[in-house]
């Protein structure tokens, strides 16, 4: 069974995030999977797990749950996929949920855009229970860990740091880190200027006409990411 | 014999009230004659606990956490001093060696109540990690043989010789959605 799982808290987002992605992911493979949220409020989605608002697991942190083999009802062979929910499905993904992983490996987009951190936690894919190390080493302090990489200065916002957690966790531990093609995906923004640039690199790396141009889409591209702190999908990119 | 536990504020509900009965009734071997919840929320926090000493001054009492597994025949835990937990056998030193998820007493222990009553704001504000370090530091006790292990040790098989665990900071086993050795031992997660 393909678990794809993801993270809805009410704040930044609305439930509609939920849907969009849940449509998108639907519409744009032909393979069988269950799709979760672990939400504090009604989603669409196959199953809906309760989002504690009590818990000492704040925000986007309690996505490691899911590397426990013992949420969500996963069984021994399962596959996994945690995605975050920004962003579009744009062209068939059964490439991507159908990437191959083995035990002790984890998948995560290949990403072509320079970036401080050359690890993108918008997409994880691994087999239920084999890294569970994950999870294990941060349910054991979660207070520290949410707080680490902020009070470290890596990262600028309180609370965030989860990738980096999940890839000095991935070396740690010696798991086996792929990536997907990096012209599978993008990321996006609501800056005219920043999406022009992101159009000329991606055109050069891949030796294509256009990324995005008005709503048509480059056929080698698969996901749409709107990364970024206080990033929301941009609205022109429903597609 | 009289059974307690406490629940204040939002992050226990009744479920956990009910489950904790439930482990107690169906594994535990305890036989008692009163089932009593505290929920009176005096302090917004944990020291609420202490107000069992007060309530609860004749008889053998018997206090647990709501965060607990309850797996197998209980052993004797009955006290007559004020006893309660040293967790030192299976973690790091911390401010504190004791653990209040399991408590007992036999007759009046009042003297506590009244001790932390007389001066609990200062309480409250000198001892920010909790009761426990308050008892440690404050009232004469005696501790448990090793008798409750915490689930970060047994995550994954459940601990062969003995009867309770304690979830410790691991709450979220008592969510919807977690299953393992564990959740075979508590009420239907709704």
């Amino acid at each position: 069974m393909l678990k794809i799982c993801t993270v809805y808290f009410d704040g930044f987002y609305s439930p509609d995030y939920i849907t969009r992605l849940h449509d998108s992911l639907r519409k744009n493979s032909t393979i069988d999977f269950q799709f979760i949220c672990l939400s504090d409020t009604d989603v669409k989605a196959d199953l809906v797990l309760p989002y504690n608002h009590n818990s000492n697991i704040v925000k986007h942190w309690h996505k490691l749950k899911f590397f426990s083999p013992q949420f969500a009802y996963q069984n021994p062979g399962d596959d996994i996929i945690i995605m975050d929910i920004d962003q579009v499905i744009v062209n068939n993904i059964d490439d991507l949920l159908n990437y191959p992983v083995e035990q002790n490996e984890l998948v995560t987009y290949g990403q072509w855009w320079t970036d401080r951190l050359k690890f993108n936690g918008g997409f994880y894919k691994f087999k239920s229970g084999s890294l569970r190390k994950i999870w294990d080493d941060f349910v054991l302090n979660p207070e520290f860990w949410q707080l680490h990489y902020y009070n470290k200065g890596i990262v600028h916002k309180k609370y965030y740091g989860e990738q980096n957690y999940v890839n000095n966790k991935v070396n740690e531990h010696n798991y086996k880190l792929t990536l997907t093609p990096s012209e599978w995906i993008t990321k996006y923004t609501d800056d005219y200027k920043e999406n022009l640039k992101l159009n000329k690199m991606y055109m050069q790396k891949f030796n294509t006409d256009y990324m995005i141009l008005d709503k048509e889409v480059n056929d080698k591209l698969k996901v749409i990411h709107f990364t970024g702190v206080g990033r929301k999908i941009n609205e022109n990119y429903l597609l | 014999m009289r059974i307690i536990c406490c629940r204040f504020g939002n992050k226990f509900n009744q479920w956990h009230v009910d489950n904790l009965k439930h482990m107690i009734d169906k594994y535990s071997g305890l036989k008692y004659d009163s089932f009593e919840v505290i929920e009176d929320d005096l302090y917004g926090n944990w020291f609420n606990k202490l107000q069992m000493y007060d309530r609860f001054r004749d008889d053998e009492n018997l206090y647990f956490d709501l965060d607990l597994v309850i797996y197998d025949k209980l052993p004797n835990l009955i006290r007559k001093n004020f006893t309660l937990l040293d967790d030192t056998w299976w973690r790091e030193p911390a401010h504190t060696p004791l653990n209040s998820s399991i408590v007992s007493w036999t007759g009046d222990v009042s003297y506590i109540w009244d001790k932390f009553k007389k001066n609990d704001e200062f309480f409250i504000s000198t001892y920010t990690r909790g009761s426990d370090e308050w008892y440690y530091k404050n009232i004469e006790y005696e501790t448990y043989d090793k008798v409750c292990p915490s689930i970060k040790d047994y995550t994954y098989q459940q601990p062969p010789q003995f009867s309770v665990c304690t979830l410790g900071q691991m709450h979220h086993l008592q969510e919807k959605g977690w299953t393992g050795w564990y959740s075979n031992y508590f009420l239907p997660i709704h």
